[in-house]
């Protein structure tokens, strides 16, 4: 705030002598030597040739021909030093009371200046009223929008209708008016800010002679943001922006601006004495003069004026700390409406002024310290997105209230960059290859992995039904072929990922769980792994080895994208829209190809089909893998492995780039893509239909479908386009089928079979076990009379064996057919013995 | 040269103070205006020209929870420390004048002269790094102080200390410090500065560590201190890093003495973290020449030995006869223990540590711990700087804080078991553990342990978020069967033979044997392309034969390959040292059975 510089108009705006004057106690006085030394500025007379100020044309031509002036800091401050402060008409005259600027032309052609500075106050001010009145938010304004009020003019009427105390000031309409203004602005912003309350205070009673608040404005979006670790000596007395968390609040303190005092003899009251150098003195006698009496002054509470004041601490935020680091904080100082706007743990934009304060020695002397308390003024504060990435959630459809006021956490030149390199022909293959760099191969996995992060489209209608546009996948593989270390990497790089094992995690580490305070008894909700990822991504490692509850609780994840949780009389829905990235072993340490997927991994089907993409990462044994195995970690043994990356995104620009995308980029499907999609889908379930059988393999499903909307748009989403193209489809498709032909091929027909993961029985198998089914039943029929005595199950395998010597028939597969012949009531099972009912 | 007028020592500042004069004289600052940022203005390498070229610095006292009570303020001393966490910068009045001549106010608490307000300033800025003792400092690598027999007597029976009465705030921030001195302090000071500042707070600390009550981080006898550094990038200076801090002891108040007179607004806008580390407890240390320690660093008595090879032969021969002894001679264990003391993390890849080797030794029970496990680590307390133990339980696991805690109320970093500097060694003795329920912080600590059992990485809790730091710990895990809680890289079940009584070792060997431990392990390690060749070859081989064999396994045998050749001295991998390696493993894979 700079409250304390703009003081009440009748002290005149950051008069000089004020700031002179202020003794080493005042809380408000800038570091009482540096601050004095460096950075007091008087208004001082000097015959200079500046043009008097008529516009701010006249302001910006007055910034450069300055006679003794050194723009530098110390410049001044030498300056200072030797020459002590020319008399100041301002004092007294009140040169930035209620006037126009313009007055002061009459005066004479010369001009107030900020002591130290080149800055005339009149310049300043006529430049600020001509932006506060004039400033209009498109500057290709049309004829009309001449006539209509400038955007601040708006602002000012809306204060004053709701009878606000601030005006909010976007430093870049500032700049964007006139950078010269800005740059004052920023570099001596106790008197331009005051100066720019006085101007705003005559607007207000030009407007309504009848307003009594007083408005304040309020500074923020600077063109450039400092981090904490960049502030020094120099930042002190400077308008500042920096990004970072509020770790602590204290309580509001009320501080005292205004105090009446009472004569406990004759019962007279004071005039209300204001602050003074951050104290009030008491009057020692009666001020009234038939009474006189000493030592008789009481403070009346109840008629003194107090402010609201807090004391805020801020962290600078986690991306800011070099390594080997831990984080810095800095204090914050807020006042009126700004008090216990923020909590702790909020991530925030503040926009204030640096101040330095001197420590006392004690609390009388005069003496100080050489140490300096550091803390900044608030003139603004803005909250920013939570999340640990930045990723305003690009599913949201009904987000549009809140964005507005978020923050773009692009700079502009990162943008370019990313937009720069989205143009790069081979974007997709660069995206890929920077992807955990040091796991060869297994490229189409990474660029499954690739589709994942970046994410499809959500939809949700108004019906209320959403389709997810998170993609699923899941990694089987052998062991030692780095399925870990791929989830690892996601982890790092994900938008909120959060890294768990199926060994470790019960139900409730990974969903939401109830618990109960034993003190009060107060139940609260404790969120899991999932709820936590909601909107990133959730990679469990050992999937294979989580427990069943915790399994059927990802069917809802994955499909509905919530986590209801009751428990203890609370029935919640958590929202977890989460992409779960999952990689399983399988049961016997290696992958049997002969068996499906089902069998190998264990894993409920119901669960399986809610994956987009299942890899089969397999260990084939091939000597050329095995050498650019060896070769690879004798090389990370014995060189520098920082140095044997090339050619590929550093992991900042990938996520940037990731987060970029996610936040701005909504692919919308093409009629072209749309039509491939159909033509590609109908495509896939004709090649089930082997011409002249009657023989039906579910090649695709609709589940399908929509993953493969998803991954085209996830792929349009790397290249940043809007639009969903063909080649992406087609990229799509590929991706899908690679992923299929993996996981779901009938290893006996090699024709992909949905039905493998939907089910875990191929076509194939489920016609075989038909066919014995209708065997068994015929030799059943065949052999065994009606209740008559009945047989063992190892002389029926005889029998079939005996009847089709050219079939394999296992012990097990007779007994799932007899076991279902049993259900259709034709036979009894006991133990081995079948019976014919 | 201002040298011989001063005695640095005693009077650093006086020095500090007069070279600023002169570089402003002689105009190499040219004002204060191009000096405004502080820098260095030829005091530093006075400094360094004195402790390092004429090899002075075993004169500078060291400071310690002893000797902190009667070295004397604005002395120079040295103290060797973790950073331990980071208080942010501050600003202070680095320049001001008086009169007409600029005075400087670097590598103090207060101005040597009355400070008006209205005077000229300048403001600099330094770094506050709080520091402790290193954990797991072994007696035998404190650094010691030549002046040590001679002074401590004097100025425990100096009466003129015990009577000296508070002083005053007055005269304290007046400077006008240069009142008596103790006989000592007097002795040492060739020449004064005319007026000194106050030089002589240390008197109030006399009594105010003989206080009971310490902070509860604080062990009684380990003195932490508030190191005040000057002109070093932020790089230079990490979070648990070690260092030997030489500069100007002051055991000066930021904050005012008396607490209810500071208003509001100035307490609670006062760092607090400094109001809870009072400078009777936590002396103030202005940094002038720091310098990073690393393991060798520790060892005081280095013998003079020429790296040869044949002489680092002949060490490792002796230390493996040792350890060879210490583990019931069984001889496998203790070759794999030698290579698991030489191991450091030299590279790091993604996740990836590599050159970690944490050894599990299994097979062992309550019983047999009681006898090799302490032997053991009375051993390694004697044979490695940095040692410490952990007791794996369940109520250990569910009561132990292992990561460091940020305390947002404090605004400091609470230390954690597992804050630990680099290059420490761990034990963790899992043949405690019985089986139980493990609450959250047990769960948590678990993870813990295990992340930095795999990745060399300790995350510490920032409350709304963490931050994992990178460690470069040796973690040696004794358990009776594998330990799956604390997965290690190798696994040796330990075989042995017979029982034998510590071996008294004479002090040139354990010296030798030191100085081997610490040095061999920090060696460069190449490898010649036809090795490399060869190697790969293995490796192929090997995994044609073995499909489980991977990447993890791989890494393992090179880690082997590189610490066997390192302990050779080597600092290229021969063929010999890698059928070693094999060898070794193979004798590892017959006992797993």
């Amino acid at each position: 705030m700079a409250s304390d510089s703009s003081p009440a108009p009748t002290n005149g705006p950051s008069s000089p002598d004020d700031q002179a004057s202020s003794p080493i106690g005042n809380t408000y006085s800038s570091p009482t030597a540096s601050g004095r030394n460096s950075r007091r500025r008087r208004r001082s007379i000097t015959p200079s040739a500046t043009p008097p100020a008529h516009s701010r044309f006249a302001a910006s031509s007055e910034s450069t021909p300055i006679p003794n002036t050194n723009p530098s800091r110390s410049g001044s401050t030498a300056r200072r030093g030797r020459h002590p402060p020319v008399s100041t008409p301002s004092s007294d005259g009140g040169p930035v009371s209620s006037e126009a600027g313009g007055d002061y032309m009459d005066e004479g052609s010369v001009p107030t200046f900020v002591w130290g500075t080149n800055i005339s106050v009149e310049d300043v001010k006529g430049a600020i009223q001509m932006f506060l009145r004039h400033f209009r938010e498109d500057d290709s304004s049309s004829a009309s929008a001449v006539f209509e009020e400038g955007k601040y003019m708006k602002a000012v009427h809306k204060v004053l209708e709701v009878e606000g105390e601030s005006l909010d000031v976007d430093a870049h309409d500032v700049f964007g008016y006139d950078s010269d203004l800005y740059t004052k602005m920023v570099r001596y912003p106790l008197e331009v800010l005051a100066i720019f309350d006085i101007v705003l205070m005559d607007i207000v009673s030009v407007i309504n002679p009848l307003f009594d608040k007083h408005v304040r404005v309020r500074i923020f979006n600077l063109r450039t943001s400092t981090t904490m670790r960049n502030l020094n000596p120099s930042d002190i007395e400077k308008m500042i922006s920096l990004k970072g968390m509020i770790i602590r609040c204290s309580s509001i303190i009320p501080e005292i601006r205004e105090a009446v005092f009472r004569c406990l003899v004759c019962g007279y009251y004071s005039e209300p004495v204001a602050v003074d150098r951050g104290r009030i003195t008491e009057p020692t006698t009666c001020l009234k003069a038939e009474c006189m009496a000493k030592n008789s002054m009481t403070l009346v509470h109840n008629r003194c004026r107090f402010l609201d004041k807090q004391i805020v601490r801020l962290q600078e935020t986690p991306d800011e700390i070099p390594e080997g680091g831990t984080p810095h904080t800095v204090s914050l100082l807020m006042h009126d409406k700004l008090v216990d706007t923020v909590r702790p743990g909020d991530r925030v934009e503040v926009t204030g002024i640096y101040r330095a304060m001197s420590v006392r020695v004690g609390p009388t002397q005069r003496t100080v310290k050489s140490i300096f308390k550091t803390y900044i003024d608030c003139l603004h504060v803005r909250k920013v997105d939570k999340s640990r990435m930045m990723t305003e959630d690009p599913m949201e459809v009904d987000a549009g209230s809140r964005k507005t006021e978020e923050d773009a956490p692009f700079d502009e030149s990162k943008i370019e960059e990313l937009k720069e390199l989205s143009k790069q022909p081979d974007i997709y293959d660069r995206l890929t290859r920077s992807l955990a760099p040091n796991i060869w191969e297994l490229d189409d996995v990474k660029r499954g992995l690739l589709c994942q992060l970046f994410g499809g489209n959500a939809v949700n209608l108004p019906s209320g039904a959403n389709f997810r546009g998170d993609i699923n996948i899941l990694l089987v593989g052998d062991p030692g072929t780095s399925k870990s270390q791929l989830l690892q990497y996601i982890h790092k790089l994900s938008p909120r990922g959060i890294y768990t094992s199926g060994r470790g995690s019960s139900a409730v580490g990974l969903t939401a769980y109830v618990s109960k305070d034993p003190e009060t008894g107060e139940t609260v909700l404790e969120s899991g792994a999932l709820v936590l990822s909601d909107k990133g991504i959730c990679c469990i490692d050992e999937f294979d080895k989580m427990s069943e509850n915790a399994r059927s609780m990802l069917h809802e994840v994955m499909e509905q994208q919530t986590v209801s949780v009751a428990k203890a009389g609370i029935i919640a829905s958590l929202n977890a829209r989460t992409s779960v990235l999952a990689c399983a072993n399988p049961i016997g340490s290696r992958y049997n190809p002969r068996l499906s997927v089902i069998d190998n991994i264990h894993l409920p089907p119901t669960l399986l089909s809610r994956f987009d993409l299942i890899y089969l990462i397999l260990d084939k044994p091939d000597e050329q893998t095995d050498r650019h195995l060896a070769k690879h970690i004798v090389a990370l043994h014995f060189e520098n492995p920082e140095s044997a990356v090339h050619d590929v995104l550093d992991l900042a620009t990938l996520t940037a780039y990731i987060s970029y995308a996610r936040k701005y980029i909504h692919p919308k499907l093409s009629d072209e893509a749309a039509e491939e999609l159909t033509r590609g889908y109908v495509e896939m379930r004709r090649r089930g239909n082997f011409p002249g059988s009657s023989k039906k393999v579910i090649t695709a499903t609709p589940r399908q479908i929509e993953s493969l909307i998803r991954l085209s748009e996830a792929l349009a989403r790397i290249r940043f386009s809007e639009w969903v193209e063909k080649p992406d489809v087609v990229e799509a498709f590929r991706l899908l089928e690679v992923a299929m032909q993996q996981s779901a091929t009938d290893h006996s027909t090699g024709t992909i079979d949905m039905d493998l993961i939907t089910t875990g029985v191929s076509a194939s198998e489920r016609m075989r076990r038909e066919n014995l089914v209708t065997a068994t039943r015929n030799i059943i029929m065949e052999k065994m009379q009606l209740q008559g005595p009945s047989m063992r199950l190892l002389e029926l395998l005889e029998e079939l064996k005996k009847q089709s010597p050219g079939n394999e028939v296992h012990l097990h597969d007779l007994r799932t057919a007899v076991a279902s012949l049993a259900t259709e009531g034709f036979v009894v099972v006991h133990g081995d013995s079948v019976k014919r009912v | 040269m201002v040298g011989p007028q001063y005695d640095l020592l005693a009077n650093p500042l006086g020095a500090v103070r007069l070279t600023f004069e002169r570089a402003m004289a002689a105009g190499i600052a040219a004002g204060p205006y191009s000096a405004s940022d502080g820098k260095d203005w030829g005091a530093v390498p006075l400094f360094q020209d004195f402790l390092f070229d004429h090899s002075r610095l075993s004169q500078v006292p060291i400071l310690n929870h002893e000797t902190v009570k009667w070295i004397g303020a604005n002395t120079l001393v040295r103290y060797r420390g973790m950073v331990q966490d980071m208080l942010g910068n501050e600003f202070y009045v680095g320049a001001h004048k008086v009169g007409s001549v600029w005075k400087t106010n670097k590598f103090s608490d207060h101005s040597q002269f009355p400070m008006d307000s209205s005077c000229e300033s300048r403001v600099w800025e330094r770094r506050l790094l709080y520091c402790v003792p290193v954990p797991g400092l072994n007696s035998w690598a404190e650094p010691t102080w030549d002046g040590l027999q001679a002074h401590r007597p004097v100025d425990f029976t100096s009466p003129q200390r015990d009577k000296r009465p508070r002083m005053d705030i007055e005269e304290e921030a007046s400077g006008d410090g240069s009142s008596e001195h103790s006989p000592s302090l007097k002795k040492m000071r060739e020449d004064g500065h005319p007026s000194t500042s106050s030089q002589c707070q240390d008197s109030m600390t006399v009594e105010s560590c003989h206080q009971p009550t310490m902070l509860a981080d604080t062990e009684r006898d380990s003195l932490p201190c508030l190191v005040k550094i000057y002109d070093s990038p932020e790089s230079d200076l990490q979070l648990n890093n070690v260092f030997e801090f030489i500069g100007v002891l002051t055991f000066d108040s930021d904050i005012p003495a008396d607490k209810n007179a500071r208003d509001d607004f100035s307490s609670s806008l006062c760092d607090e973290e400094l109001v809870r580390l009072p400078p009777s407890k936590v002396p103030r240390l202005h940094c002038i020449i720091h310098r990073k320690l690393e393991l060798p660093d520790f060892l005081c008595r280095s013998p003079v030995i020429e790296p040869n090879h044949h002489f680092v032969k002949h060490i490792r021969e002796a230390l493996l006869k040792h350890l060879t002894t210490i583990f019931g001679n069984d001889g496998v264990v203790a070759h794999f223990v030698l290579l698991h003391l030489l191991s450091k993390v030299h590279a790091r890849l993604d996740n990836m540590a590599v050159g970690k080797f944490s050894l599990n030794l299994t097979g062992l029970s309550k019983e047999s711990v009681s006898v090799f496990g302490s032997q053991l680590s009375i051993a390694l307390k004697n044979l490695l700087p940095l040692t410490n133990f952990i007791p794996l339980t369940v109520g250990y696991l569910n009561r132990a804080s292992l990561a460091p805690k940020k305390d947002y109320q404090l605004n400091r970093l609470i230390p954690g078991v597992l804050q630990l500097a680099e290059g420490s060694h761990l034990i963790i003795d899992e043949t405690q553990l019985e089986a139980g329920t493990l609450n959250s912080v047990g769960v948590e600590n678990a993870s813990l342990l295990k992340d930095l059992m795999e990745f060399q990485k300790v995350k510490y809790d920032f409350q709304y978020y963490s931050m994992e730091m990178a460690a470069d710990i040796k973690l040696l895990i004794l358990s009776e069967g594998k330990s799956n809680i604390l997965p290690a890289d190798i696994i040796v079940p330990f075989q042995p033979s017979s029982v034998s009584s510590l071996e008294v070792v004479d002090a040139e060997s354990l010296d030798a044997w030191r100085w081997y431990l610490a040095n061999v392990r920090s060696l460069e390690h190449t490898i010649q392309p036809e090795m490399q060749k060869v190697v790969e070859n293995d490796l192929v081989a090997a995994r044609q034969t073995d499909r489980t064999l991977g990447s993890q396994e791989f890494s393992r045998w090179l880690t082997m390959a590189r610490l066997i050749s390192a302990s050779f001295g080597e600092t290229s991998l021969s063929l010999e040292h890698w059928q070693m390696a094999k060898e070794l493993e193979r004798l590892r894979k017959e006992r797993l059975g």
